[in-house]
């Protein structure tokens, strides 16, 4: 294996245990109100049995509450088991819009714990590249991790794609008036490793704090 | 006397369920949907505990305990977590932070921790009166 194989394998599990853990929290806290709504559902029948009255109102909000978190759940288990499913395929067609919306999904927990906030402009028309899917997903999460962390304060970034499908990109426009944050962005080595292997160039704007990761057509 | 506990999480839902098993429970209990919320509540009023999850948006629960701990040293705070790895737990300790729960969390296990921290909590308030009252008598030659 070469240096950057590593680099690549290194980055790849990094993602995958990113992910992982991200979803797995947020089963946590799904189950956890599930757990706390059973419990409140035994203490109240615990309460009847000593002569409180048990209000039917109060145990159909309880039971709706759980159902709730029951489809919240379901949906964390989807999302990572499509995740799960992008390594089947050493490359495919992919249609890049769809992909960065399934990440800001995947990723929804982790932006939101940054406290920042990813809108996507959607694309005018459908833009479709043949890529390791799997990787292309880790190259979109290093962009929106890469264009947060370099914003201090209230992060914002809109991302939005390229109008000529014959040369896909993806655009990062972050809201941030810091001078000198393109410097900061894909120094890594493990990010130059991802950027050689999906065959991306970047293109920083430095004039309106926007990057584009630009994409090879090949279908 | 109740407990007087201050709930801090970011899930509504997990508020207003643990609240009400907590208030059944005989505890008086008070809600924060973040450490900021938390914050500013902590310096208007007083409490035997903090319940407190770990990852919230925002302020975390690490930055929160190290802010609360500055400020209120005699304040306990139990940390609620879904996953504690072992490096976060032992740096919350040596922070402050008086235990640590995972989640889904046990009820009467949280009820114990929160009358233990009520009784360490009384302890240090009743050291630190002990302390003034000292300083006094030695500065005015008691």
């Amino acid at each position: 294996m070469t240096k950057n194989d590593n680099l690549l394998a290194e980055a790849g599990v990094k993602f995958f245990g990113q992910m992982s853990a991200s979803a797995t929290h947020e089963i946590k806290n799904t189950l956890s109100i599930i757990n706390e709504s059973s419990g409140l559902l035994h203490d109240l029948s615990m309460m009847a049995q000593k002569g409180h009255p048990l209000s039917l109102e109060r145990i159909k909000d309880i039971s709706q509450r759980m159902t709730r978190q029951v489809k919240k759940t379901d949906l964390v288990l989807q999302k990572l088991n499509r995740f799960s499913h992008s390594v089947d395929l050493a490359k495919e067609i992919v249609d890049i819009e769809k992909t960065v919306t399934f990440v800001l999904d995947l990723v929804s927990r982790l932006v939101e714990m940054q406290g920042a906030i990813v809108k996507v402009k959607p694309a005018l028309s459908p833009m479709l590249v043949s890529t390791n899917l799997f990787y292309l997903e880790n190259m979109i999460w290093r962009a929106i991790e890469n264009a947060c962390f370099v914003q201090e304060g209230e992060k914002k970034v809109m991302i939005s794609f390229g109008t000529d499908p014959k040369a896909p990109s993806i655009w990062f426009l972050m809201d941030t008036t810091k001078d000198d944050i393109m410097d900061d962005l894909f120094g890594s080595e493990k990010d130059h490793a991802l950027l050689a292997y999906l065959d991306v160039s970047i293109k920083k704007n430095k004039e309106n704090n926007s990057f584009g990761l630009l994409l090879p057509k090949r279908i | 006397m109740s407990e007087k506990v201050l709930l801090v999480d970011d899930e509504i839902e997990f508020l207003e369920i643990m609240s009400e098993r907590m208030t059944a429970r005989g505890m008086e209990v008070t809600t924060a949907q973040s450490a900021d919320q938390a914050l500013a509540i902590i310096a208007k009023k007083s409490f035997d505990a903090i319940v407190m999850d770990f990852q919230m948006p925002g302020m975390d629960g690490m930055e929160a305990l190290k802010t609360i701990k500055n400020k209120r040293p005699e304040l306990q705070i139990i940390l609620l977590t879904g996953y504690a790895t072992v490096e976060k737990t032992v740096e919350a300790m040596k922070v402050g932070a008086t235990d640590f729960l995972e989640k889904p969390a046990d009820i009467e296990a949280l009820s114990n921790k929160i009358k233990n921290a009520k009784t360490e909590k009384m302890l240090i308030v009743e050291k630190q009166t002990e302390e003034k009252i000292k300083d006094i008598l030695q500065r005015y030659g008691g």
